[in-house]
């Protein structure tokens, strides 16, 4: 279990990441949501241990055990797929595939049958041997996902797996993910899409300016900081909009009065509440 | 140690896919030794001056007037060194000739109407042209220490007073007295034919005294015998180049993985900084172990080198790869990107290497730039390589260069991981 406890991270005057707190379950996935420059990044990278809280501390934490994630035992039970791609671009994905294998004390068949699975996985097998320069973007990015669980971690960070991807791919990406929380991993998943973390995430982290805003499932964020939804009416009058928490019973009320052509309900999402929550719009 | 080898193993296999680490590490080096080594071949070879041996047994103000009419004789380049020394040489080639003035040679030459100067001439069978050569100049010198002596009334009297002695201690006869009235009037030959008016053109009085030099020779089988071909010279600089070249690259990859990322995910990875090192050190040592093997081999088998001496050609190998490996690791500290490794790499290799004799040979530079060159691990690796490939040296003498090598590559190497930036931005 990942655990991050009033963690702090300054780059001089900036505070990248200011009092965050959270835990990550087995078997789901946890979401980072923020725009450019929230502090996702920083806070994935303390959890590797690529980076040293200025306070607080990241602990990876069982009945077990309670490691830092500086140390090397630690790091066979995580795997990262850094935001942008990490791969030897000159040898094939499944030689990628191989060598991280190794650096994980992977060998023989155990090995061959992991390269196997993530090639699988990856939806590569048919361009294994080609080199890693040859793929196209969303290839690439498939690959960075798939060598981060080379190893068959416990804790997955995917920090923004879908940048530059197109809808096809980025629905594999999501498939993917699922699976992995179906095969009982906890999945830490950046993104500044609200529709990723929307459809992905069992529990969503808001953060904006380094500093958690707001942490729980989608349908309580959106409770608890969407405020009303919008009903849009179309009559002979035109369209109009109205804010309501009880669309059925506003739709009566306006057909009380005039004939309702077409109606559509906008339920609150993590836009509005992002909006709620920082009075800024979540992309700018 | 499994995740050491994995990482080497990755990082030779992108180095030979990186088509300009091969190029420099392989294609280039290459291409120099057959054009340098087919270029020296087509020119005449051989210095102008003969190097000779020289080995003054004699050691009187006579012997020592002659050494200086050779030193000053054209085409000699006489060195005076111990016998064994001398001897030594001429075994392994490195001399074609080694001239002994034995005790007495400066009395004869003083007064050669007794006894003839003589010389032991000892030579490599196999150079007899220049042994030929050497024969001339130490004929002509000797010739030339009779013209003076023959005008010079002062030294030819002190010979003669002294022969007169020794024909005086004799019984008399006839022939005796004959032979002091000679000596007598001897010294006065040069001013009776001046007085005849006859000058030069008697050409000199040699013509009396037969031969002015005895030369007495031996011949020493030489073990090694110089250069077998100029391919020789230049696979050894080949192998420098591909060090070079090796060293160069592998100091970029570090950078190149900082900036492609896969720095990151090595370090998330659970593997040590220590294992990260030893992995680049092993990965390079392994590449240009393997390059220059393979150019050597190439040399042997399709070019006739043949190496003086396989052992010392193996630990030759591996100093000069060792050296070169650390160079690597200090290089990549200094240069932190992948361009500035670059730039800065090669930027240091080409003097150094022109300084140590990696372009043109060492001994066509003056005195003081082979001084200079010491600093060079150039220097040091071409000496070991040549040592091994044909300047025939002995494991004695081998083991200068190659600790001169390996102690600049653990300095280096030590320096370089020691300061070498771990993090991933
Ligand atoms: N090494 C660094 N040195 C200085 N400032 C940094 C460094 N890394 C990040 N920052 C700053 O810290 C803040 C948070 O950056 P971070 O990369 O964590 O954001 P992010 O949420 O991942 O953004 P994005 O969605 O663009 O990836 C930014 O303002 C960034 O400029
Ligand atoms: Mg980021």
């Amino acid at each position: 279990m990942l655990v991050f406890d009033h963690v702090s991270k300054s780059f001089g005057d900036l505070r990248a990441v200011d009092d965050l707190s959270f835990e990550v379950e087995a078997g789901e996935v946890f979401g980072l949501l923020g725009p450019n420059g929230a502090g996702k990044t920083t806070a994935i990278n303390m959890a590797v241990g690529l980076l040293e809280p200025d306070e607080g501390v990241v602990r990876f934490a069982d009945e077990a055990f309670d490691r830092n994630p500086r140390d090397a035992e630690n790091r066979r039970s995580l795997g990262l797929a850094p935001q942008s791609i990490a791969l030897y671009e000159q040898i094939g994905g499944a030689d990628n595939l191989r060598f991280f294998g190794r650096l994980h004390g992977l060998r023989g068949s155990d090995l061959e049958e992991r390269v196997v699975a993530c090639l699988d996985f990856a939806d590569l097998t048919d361009v294994e041997k080609k080199v890693v320069s040859k793929y196209s973007g969303g290839m690439k990015r498939r690959l960075n996902l798939a060598v981060a669980i080379i190893h068959d971690p416990e804790l997955v960070l995917l920090d923004e797996p879908t940048v530059g991807v197109d809808p096809q791919s980025r629905n594999a990406i999501f498939e993917r993910v699922e699976q992995l929380r179906d095969a009982g991993k906890q999945v830490v998943y950046t993104t500044h899409y609200m529709e990723e973390a929307q459809r992905l995430c069992d529990r969503v982290a808001i953060i904006d300016r380094g500093r958690l805003m707001a942490l729980d499932t989608v349908p309580a964020l959106i409770g608890a900081h969407g405020g009303p939804g919008n009903l849009v009416v179309r009559t002979g009058e035109g369209e109009s909009r109205h804010e309501t928490t009880d669309p059925l019973g506003t739709l009566a009320e306006l057909q009380a009065r005039q004939a309702v052509d077409h109606f559509q309900y906008l339920p609150p999402d993590l836009e509005t509440v992002f909006l709620n929550l920082t009075g800024r719009a979540l992309r700018d | 140690m499994n995740k050491i080898v994995a990482m080497a193993a990755k990082d030779i296999h992108i180095l030979f896919r990186d088509k300009l680490g091969f190029f420099f590490t392989v294609f280039f080096p290459l291409m120099m030794a057959i054009f340098f080594g087919a270029m020296f071949a087509g020119l005449s070879r051989g210095p102008a001056n003969i190097p000779i041996a020289l080995v003054d047994q004699d050691r009187t103000s006579a012997s020592e007037r002659f050494i200086e009419r050779l030193g000053q004789a054209s085409g000699l380049a006489v060195e005076q060194i111990p016998r064994e020394e001398a001897l030594e040489q001429v075994r392994r080639g490195r001399t074609a000739v080694l001239v002994t003035l034995t005790p007495g040679f400066g009395a004869a030459l003083d007064n050669p109407f007794v006894t003839t100067p003589e010389v032991e001439m000892t030579v490599d069978p196999t150079q007899f042209a220049v042994a030929g050569m050497v024969r001339g100049v130490l004929l002509e010198a000797a010739g030339a220490e009779l013209q003076d002596l023959m005008s010079d009334p002062a030294r030819l009297g002190a010979a003669n007073s002294q022969n007169s002695l020794f024909f005086e201690s004799l019984p008399p006869s006839s022939a005796r007295d004959d032979m002091l009235t000679f000596l007598d009037l001897s010294p006065r030959v040069s001013s009776l034919i001046d007085e005849m008016g006859l000058g030069a053109a008697t050409g000199g009085n040699q013509g009396f005294f037969g031969p002015p030099l005895e030369i007495e020779q031996t011949e020493v089988q030489a073990e090694r015998p110089g250069p077998t071909n100029s391919y020789a010279t230049s696979f050894a600089q080949a192998m420098l180049w591909t060090l070079i070249g090796g060293s160069v690259s592998f100091s970029m990859s570090i950078a190149i993985e900082r900036s492609r990322g896969t720095l990151m995910r090595l370090l998330v990875a659970p593997v040590t900084a220590r294992h990260l090192l030893a992995a680049k050190g092993l990965a390079c040592l392994g590449a240009t172990l393997f390059t220059s093997s393979a150019l050597i081999t190439l040399g042997i088998t399709v070019f006739d080198v043949r190496p003086t001496s396989y052992p010392l050609l193996v630990l030759a190998l591996l100093c000069g790869s060792i050296c070169f490996c650390g160079i690597m690791m200090a290089l990549s500290v200094i240069g932190g990107t992948e361009q500035a490794a670059a730039g800065i790499g090669w930027g240091l290799s080409l003097p150094l290497s022109m300084l140590g004799g990696g372009m043109v040979p060492l001994f066509l530079m003056p005195e003081w730039m082979q001084r200079l060159a010491n600093i060079s691990p150039m220097k040091w690796t071409l000496m070991a390589y040549e040592g091994a490939i044909w300047r025939g040296f002995t494991l004695n003498e081998m083991l200068l260069p190659c600790a001169v090598l390996v102690a600049i590559g653990v300095i280096a190497f030590t320096l370089g991981a020691r300061r070498l930036r771990w993090d991933t931005g």
